[in-house]
């Protein structure tokens, strides 16, 4: 893209906004366009900078991002600079950045990061659904009624309250030491914030359009709302059975093999607790999702005028979900990227913590934005932010 | 049917008083003993507009024939609709908001089109019937159909609004202050493009403004109400509009009427603020 040839030019030691020659390098005089003189037309580019709520470009936004970055490793590079006294910090607290950069080929094969971030994501987003699924349906539905918002509230306040590293011990009593144990745990920790969130999304849908929804005959039939209802039961009954045959197998296994093999027999669909688990999954989904569908005023209008809402609010609970699973992966796992930190901690190299945590921001990030343009083509009439 | 003398009334307000918040201190009465019928006339139904000063119930009781929380139900009184008394909302009474209420999540063809899709019509038909709707609403069916709420002016709004209401063909349209965000110039194309529809349906209109040459040019009748607690203080007939507004409004006679309705207003809104 066109801003790698930039950076040798932006040398953050002149990016300092008051150094005038930067300014003249831009080929901007700043003479008497300062804000404050009043004067709105033919301002200087610096001027500008320092004028309140004035928008840059995509491209000036980039560029500003790209030296933050810069300047970041400049100071990672300026303290671990030199050999031994001369060194700002010792190596044993922080690697120099091409020691740190070098291990990557290490880290990448021996490490396997790829197998790990995908054993993290998978979780994280196997607790994140299971949670979702429960709690926007019942979150809808207590934005809807205010008696039973009222019901559920304790619970609400409680779950919302505990702190989340508090839950480890339980779940691990609970749930044991392994992949269910993970999933459990991100399930618990999301569960009453997406809740909560749905309520509050359902109950900012402004009144005016539920009386016109009355008025044009919005009706309730719960006849309508079970068959309807049924689509969602059968979603949930695939979710369900397959997502916990995928539970009982080391997930990390079936992945290589399914990427080296032709992929394995699906035996287990004669077994009976897959059969128990599809009913199950098909009951609690046309049970949770019946109250909202058998009422118009709800399927056709609330929920579908809080989902923009909804949408944006999970896409910010899932970059906090995804920080949780480290927490849990650091304590006990046997895969994952919080594996790969704490054994780098323990046995080395350090080097690789660095890369970890860099590896760990560019994948949150990357979601948020596919999150993001799936928002904007899903609700193309909701202004969105960057 | 409506030639029958013994029809009921379409509305019928008896003695009905609303106060919120009953038996507490914040106890307010909204409305106080109102009594008016609005009977089912012959060929065409009646144009009601409702004035009054500001906070004097003029909208509580156009939610009360529309069945719609909290104002109903009724503290007392009876509210009945052609003799039955109103027991929920439906889309026999239509209703138009002054804030915009389109959908936003939904295009102008798919708001025009929501009453029908909630009673079950297949999507072709009543695509159909909403496409024809939107062009008699003044909006283009071409290039406007598949608009979201966003991308429309307050008076194309409104002009939805109209539409999607009237393609129920509901006997009762209740509007309430309708045009009242609408620069002057929109809103007499409103009041126009009103009148014109209204004369094919036959239905009956209570139409809430504080605009009192808007209540005179488009009522057949206006009732005034007092101030809160508010009650009927007197209901006067008014030429129908049978001309535009732009004629109607130059005529003396007009020009009189809004005259001694305004002043009477005025005397009103004193009086509230002495009390």
């Amino acid at each position: 893209m066109s801003p790698t040839p930039d950076p040798p030019e932006s040398n953050p030691k002149s990016a300092e906004p008051t150094d005038p020659s930067l300014s003249g390098a831009l080929g901007q005089d700043t003479e008497g366009n300062f804000p404050h003189s009043g004067m709105r037309t033919d301002r200087g580019r610096l001027a500008r900078w320092f004028t309140i709520r004035d928008e840059p470009g995509g491209l000036e936004r980039f560029l500003f991002g790209i030296a933050c970055i810069l300047l970041v490793l400049l100071i990672w590079h300026i303290l671990t600079r030199g050999e031994g006294e001369a060194r700002l910090v010792d190596p044993y607290t922080l690697p120099s950045l091409k020691k740190a950069f070098g291990s990557f080929h290490e880290l990448w094969f021996d490490r396997a990061l790829m197998r790990g971030a995908i054993a993290s994501l998978t979780r994280v987003l196997a607790g994140f659904l299971l949670a979702a699924a429960i709690a926007i349906p019942i979150g809808v539905i207590a934005g809807c009624f205010p008696r039973f918002h009222a019901f559920l509230r304790p619970l609400s306040i409680f779950g919302r309250n505990t702190p989340i590293a508090a839950l480890i011990p339980l779940t691990l009593i609970w749930f044991g030491l392994g992949e269910v144990q993970k999933v459990m745990f991100i399930f618990l920790a999301a569960v009453a914030f997406i809740f909560f969130d749905t309520t509050m999304s359902v109950r900012s849908v402004p009144g005016n359009y539920l009386d016109t929804a009355y008025t044009l005959g919005a009706r309730s039939s719960w006849k309508k709302g079970l068959r309807r209802a049924f689509y969602f039961g059968l979603a949930y009954a695939l979710l369900a059975a397959f997502g916990l045959q995928w539970l009982s197998d080391p997930p990390t296994l079936t992945f290589v093999e399914v990427v080296d093999d032709a992929p394995p027999p699906p035996a287990f669909i004669t077994q009976a607790p897959f059969w128990i688990h599809a009913a199950i999954g098909l009951l609690v989904g046309t049970l949770l999702w019946l109250p909202v569908q058998s009422h118009q005023a709800i399927s056709k209008v609330l929920f579908p005028l809080a989902l923009p809402n909804i949408v944006n609010s999970l896409r910010l609970l899932f970059g906090l979900a995804f920080g949780y699973i480290m927490l849990a992966e650091v304590i006990n796992a046997e895969f994952g990227l919080g594996k790969i930190i704490i054994m780098s901690q323990r046995i080395g190299p350090r080097e690789h913590i660095y890369l970890c945590l860099m590896v760990i921001a560019l994948i949150a990030f990357a979601i948020d934005r596919l999150i993001l343009v799936i928002q904007r083509r899903a609700f193309p009439y909701v202004s969105h932010g960057h | 049917m409506a030639t029958d003398p013994t029809s009921p009334p379409v509305v019928e307000f008896r003695s009905v008083t609303k106060t919120y918040a009953a038996g507490t201190r914040r106890a307010f009465t909204a409305i106080k003993d109102v009594t008016f019928r609005v009977d089912d006339l012959h060929e065409h139904g009646e144009f009601v507009s409702i004035l009054g000063p500001s906070g004097c119930g003029k909208s509580t009781i156009l939610r009360l024939i529309a069945g719609l929380l909290p104002q109903h139900p009724p503290t007392s009184g009876e509210v009945l609709m052609r003799g039955k008394p109103v027991t929920h909302p439906g889309p026999d009474r239509g209703m138009v908001f002054q804030d915009y209420s389109s959908f936003t999540n939904r295009s102008v063809l798919d708001n025009v089109a929501f009453g029908l899709e909630c009673d079950g019509m297949p999507k072709k038909e009543r695509y159909a019937l909403a496409r024809d709707w939107i062009g008699r609403v003044g909006l283009d069916p071409d290039k406007d159909l598949h608009k979201y709420p966003h991308e429309l002016s307050g008076g194309m709004r409104q002009r939805v609004a109209i539409a999607r209401t009237l393609i129920l063909k509901p006997r009762i349209i209740l509007m309430d202050e309708p045009f009242g965000a609408l620069d002057p110039v929109t809103r007499q194309q409103m009041q126009d493009l009103l009148v014109g529809l209204w004369r094919e349906l036959e239905a009956t209109v209570f139409f809430v403004t504080h605009d009192v040459s808007e209540a005179v040019y488009l009522g057949d009748r206006v009732l005034i109400l007092s101030n809160s607690p508010g009650t009927i203080l007197t209901e006067e007939a008014v030429p129908p509009p049978d001309r535009p507004s732009r004629e109607m409004r130059r005529e003396p006679d007009f020009v009189n009427r809004v005259f001694e309705i305004s002043s009477l207003l005025e005397k009103l809104e004193e009086a509230a603020q002495h009390s």
